[in-house]
């Protein structure tokens, strides 16, 4: 802490802060314009100039000078004021001063300084500029006439965004901010850009006119897509969300989001929306009031164990608790399980026996605070964007090795110093035990670990897994696996963490209890920037595991009550919000299964593929709408409240699910509130919390571990004949499960499925971006477009699962990797 | 005070309008002269064929009476315009704040102020009906 003086105030700062940081958090407001809180100090603009007595009064930047013991500072002399007022008159200069027809009026930070300081009038006199605006972009519109050159988009978009998309270009008073070649902008679209310009440069282009910024009703809220549990603030007006507003303050992660939590809102409001309860009658699904639906819903209820239940962890914690106790108590069933199963058996068995719990018992603050990180698959930037962004900031700012193993490279490949070890698809827990085994072998486990419960065992049956042996089928040659391992041991603090998912069946128990024993062999687990996290896919997937949603005590599984239906065991299947037509794998399969079952109820905002098969359709809210809690991957309870109110004609599926405990004779709860409390009552870590509690900000919910090392199984390795190629799937990084495809903007700009390959098989097979080529294997066989990259090694095909145009389980059986071949 | 006097005093006043010219005007067969800055319905200023607003929606956001409604969209120039411009004049007070808040000068109110109608629908002026008769 250093002292120091500023205007006649005697203040304390610590020593790491500049004169602004100072002055903010003693409550003395410097204007800025081209600093920003999240990167490094610039100095660009000179609006925050102060005067600082013993640099003999000289004007001075105060976002770029650090503190220093002493320090005399003055914030707003009348020379300060001059100063800053001729900045602003030399900034509209050139400036366009369009503000009746610019969107950023109102929250743009050169009008409010301008207003500010009451630059009414100008000296000077100049052309203004006159380049060429992007209107073509579906989702940045780029207005370079009225860029005040702060560079803030430039270096978000590298220091933590790590594209690049955005630079200076040209020099002098041409200088203007611009892709490469001057070309359009091509990039994530995760829309950091737009936020932190101050002026309106850039700007939504799906928000375009659509609302003022002070017309808005900012509601804050979370991210419905992925487990990352980004904080959302929705502007919103008339009813209706029609954009998402940047929040420097919101969340870890101040604010940033990926292109599906910024442009990914206009589901809510789409008009594809179901708006009323549909029942089939004639064949045909019909409107009907909610009391038949409901009704006709509760008569096909009460068969016990031959009703089974699906949902999507989308859902909140109070909808998926009060849905388990439907189930349990006044159906009598044991069959119910989100996410096939299969998507969340890393943690519900995997970490469950390795850990004693089924949580990741590490938080994605611990990706900037650990020395070394383990990605398994570079697939985690494209499935947790935010946590990407974490990854990014840490490699570049706080120097973190980064270790990498994945049968593709990817995003994460390109950070500095980045290690990425491609294996054949299927052979990563094979590299994972390989790299336990050469922990063992070169003596670096910790000194405990001979005594954790599992030890012997593990030792054991590492034995098939030699570094050498593993090299031979992974392609990982010995010596890197040996070095990972090293490096992994030697380090302080290291972190390992992995995505989850509908599309990453590899990534489940058996991976799961491999990387979870690296970090108990080495004691890299329950302190600060260590443990493992395993990333689940949806907004709610932790929280399903936390409420229990899923197959125990002698339930069945997703893909097991699918069998089951088809074989008439399961008569009556309640599906609330999953599309498993679309995402669970081998689609012929569900939609026969879907055919059989005698009665098939579906809970969703749209008509999905599989709702269109339903019996009974009941229209339900989106995150927007309701009232509950979602836990984030790192099992933060974060509340939601409605931003909007909901079409009358809707329900939530808390209400669908109250009204059937009512209707089968049971005592519906009144309100999500209750339930939370019971929930807070009866779910290990969320004691204390409540509403009330976490409203503010969410709270995370310890995970207690005990560990214990488990022998993990690795997959067989598949190789594909000749002429054939091997086939993964995966999550694209514009797109969450199946609902991403109602979010207007990641349509924009990742309409439709592609099949990514090296460029070598695209010479092999004589195809060329774009081209519509046949990927076919015995299942069936799908038509899509073409898609040449450098990151696919060869022989290796990626197609992502989000699509129910040509969706990828038609010839997909579930297999982590699956054989394909491939004809244009 | 002699009782009698403000009776005289009375009627001479009463007397003098008799033969003063009346201020009440025989409407409708008189019509009145307004006032230069009269503020009678709205018209919205047209320039170049085209309508002078550029949906800034200050004049929304100023209306104590929140009566107007404006929607922007859009043209094929990508310019702002007002896709919808609607007053609502049941609602509106006439203070002219509307005029005033104006940055492009397209809003001003005229000498209009027979604004009888039978239907309250007919009191929403539209941007058709808003726009300056030439
Ligand atoms: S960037 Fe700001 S000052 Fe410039 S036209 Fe837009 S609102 Fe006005
Ligand atoms: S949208 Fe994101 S990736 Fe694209 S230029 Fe802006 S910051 Fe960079
Ligand atoms: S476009 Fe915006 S953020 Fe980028 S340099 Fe210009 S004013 Fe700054
Ligand atoms: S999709 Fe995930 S990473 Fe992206 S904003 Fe939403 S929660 Fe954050
Ligand atoms: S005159 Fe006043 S009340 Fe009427 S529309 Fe204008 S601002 Fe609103
Ligand atoms: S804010 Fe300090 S120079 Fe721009």
């Amino acid at each position: 802490m250093v002292n120091l003086t500023i205007d006649d105030k005697q203040v304390t700062a610590p020593k790491t802060a500049t004169i602004y940081e100072a002055a903010k958090l003693n409550g003395v407001n410097i204007p800025i314009l081209c600093h920003d809180k999240k990167l490094k100090p610039f100095g660009a603009c000179r609006m925050c100039l102060v005067e600082v007595e013993q640099m003999k009064g000289r004007q001075i930047p105060a976002c770029t000078t650090p503190v220093t013991e002493g320090m005399i500072i003055r914030t707003s002399t009348p020379d300060i004021v001059k100063a800053r007022k001729m900045v602003l008159e030399l900034l509209l200069l050139n400036h366009p001063l369009d503000c009746p027809v610019c969107d950023k009026a109102g929250d743009c930070d050169l009008q409010n300084l301008t207003y500010e300081y009451k630059v009414d009038s100008n000296r000077f006199t100049d052309e203004k500029f006159h380049h060429q605006i992007d209107y073509n972009n579906p989702l940045i519109e780029r207005d370079m006439n009225r860029c005040v050159l702060c560079g803030k988009c430039a270096r978000i978009c590298d220091e933590i965004v790590g594209f690049g998309a955005l630079t200076f270009i040209n020099r002098g008073i041409e200088t203007k901010i611009g892709c490469e070649f001057e070309e359009g902008l091509n990039c994530e679209f995760c829309g950091s850009c737009i936020s932190v310009c101050p002026v309106g440069s850039l700007l939504a282009r799906p928000f375009k006119f659509k609302a003022r910024f002070w017309s808005l009703t900012k509601q804050k809220s979370v991210c419905g897509y992925c487990g990352t549990g980004c904080n959302l603030t929705l502007g919103v007006k008339d009813n209706k969300v029609l954009t998402t507003l940047y929040d420097e303050n919101q969340g870890f992660h101040n604010g940033q989001l990926c292109v599906r939590g910024r442009f990914g809102y206009q589901f809510i409001n789409s008009d594809k929306r179901l708006t009323s309860p549909l029942i089939r009658t004639n064949g045909r699904l019909t409107e009907c009031t909610w009391e038949e639906a409901l009704t006709a819903v509760a008569s096909r209820l009460g068969g016990g164990n031959s009703v089974a239940a699906l949902a999507t962890p989308r859902l909140t914690n109070e909808e998926l608790f009060l849905f388990k106790k439907l189930m349990l108590d006044n159906v009598g069933s044991s069959n119910f399980d989100h996410s096939a199963g299969y998507a969340h058996a890393a943690l519900t068995e995997g970490f469950t026996r390795s850990f004693g719990a089924s949580a990741s018992p590490a938080s994605i603050l611990d990706v900037q605070k650990t020395d070394l990180l383990l990605v398994v698959k570079t697939d985690s930037y494209e499935t947790h964007p935010v946590i990407g962004f974490e990854i990014n900031m840490g490699v570049k700012n706080k120097g973190i090795k980064l270790n990498i193993i994945s049968d593709k490279r990817g995003k994460l490949s390109k950070l500095p110093g980045a290690n990425t070890l491609v294996h054949s698809p299927g052979s990563e827990v094979a590299v994972l035990n390989a790299i336990a085994k050469s922990i063992l072998d070169q003596k670096l486990s910790d000194g405990s670990a001979a005594s954790i419960p599992g030890y012997a065992e593990l030792e054991k049956s590492l034995a098939a897994f030699t570094p050498e042996a593993v090299a031979a089928t992974s392609g990982i040659s010995a010596d890197s696996i040996q070095k990972i391992a090293k490096d992994y041991a030697s380090v302080e603090k290291a972190l390992i963490i992995f995505p989850v998912g509908q599309s990453y069946p590899g990534h489940n128990q058996e991976m799961a209890s491999a990387v979870a024993n690296l970090a108990i062999l080495t004691g890299k687990i329950g302190k600060e920037g260590c443990g493992v996290l395993c990333m689940s896919e949806k907004s709610n997937s932790q929280g399903a595991v936390d409420m229990g949603f899923y197959a125990q005590n002698g339930g069945m599984n997703g893909l097991q009550i699918l069998d089951a239906c088809k074989n008439g065991t399961v008569k009556t299947l309640f599906i609330a919000g999953e599309n498993p037509v679309v995402s669970y794998p081998n689609g012929a399969n569900v939609k026969a299964a879907l055919d059989a079952v005698d009665f098939l109820v579906v809970t969703e905002l749209f008509m999905t593929d599989t709702a269109a098969m339903a019996d009974v359709v009941l229209p339900a809210c989106s995150f927007a709408e309701k009232e509950g809690t979602f836990t984030s991957t790192d099992r933060r309870v974060q509340y939601v409240k409605p931003a909007i109110r909901k079409n009358v004609k809707c329900k939530t599926d808390f209400e669908i699910i109250a009204a059937l405990i009512a209707k089968l004779g049971g005592q519906a709860p009144s309100a999500p509130a209750s339930v939370f409390a019971e929930i807070a009552a009866s779910t290990s870590g969320y004691a204390g919390m409540s509403y009330v509690s976490l409203q503010s900000e969410g709270a995370f919910a310890p995970v207690n571990v005990t560990p214990k090392l488990v022998a993990s199984k690795a997959a067989q390795t598949v190789s594909a004949e000749s002429g054939k190629l091997v086939m993964v799937t995966g999550s694209a990084l514009y797109h969450s499960g199946t609902l991403s495809q109602f979010g207007e903007g990641p349509m924009h700009v990742c309409p439709e499925v592609y099949v990514e390959m090296s460029r070598n098989d695209a010479a092999r097979f004589k195809i060329s971006e774009k081209d519509i080529v046949t990927v076919s294997t015995a299942t069936g066989s799908i038509k899509l477009k073409a898609k040449v990259t450098p990151r696919m090694p060869e022989g290796v095909v990626f197609i992502p699962y989000h699509f129910s145009e040509a969706p990828v389980n038609a010839i997909w059986n579930g297999s982590a990797v699956t054989v394909v071949s491939i004809a244009k | 005070m002699n009782p009698i006097t403000p009776i005289i005093n009375g009627l001479s006043i009463t007397l003098k309008h008799l033969f003063m010219k009346p201020v009440t005007l025989q409407y409708p067969d008189e019509r009145p002269k307004v006032a230069a800055r009269f503020r009678g319905l709205h018209a919205l200023n047209v320039s170049h064929n085209k309508a002078k607003c550029v949906a800034c929606y200050l004049c929304p956001t100023v209306c104590p009476a929140k009566c107007i409604t404006v929607e922007a969209g859009e043209d094929d120039n990508h310019d702002k315009y007002a896709a919808k411009y609607e007053i609502d004049m049941l609602r509106c007070i006439f203070c002219g704040y509307c005029v005033e808040a104006c940055p492009v000068d397209a809003i001003r109110m005229t000498g209009e102020f027979e604004l009888a109608n039978y239907h309250r629908k007919d009191f929403i002026y539209n941007k058709e009906r808003l726009l300056e008769k030439k």
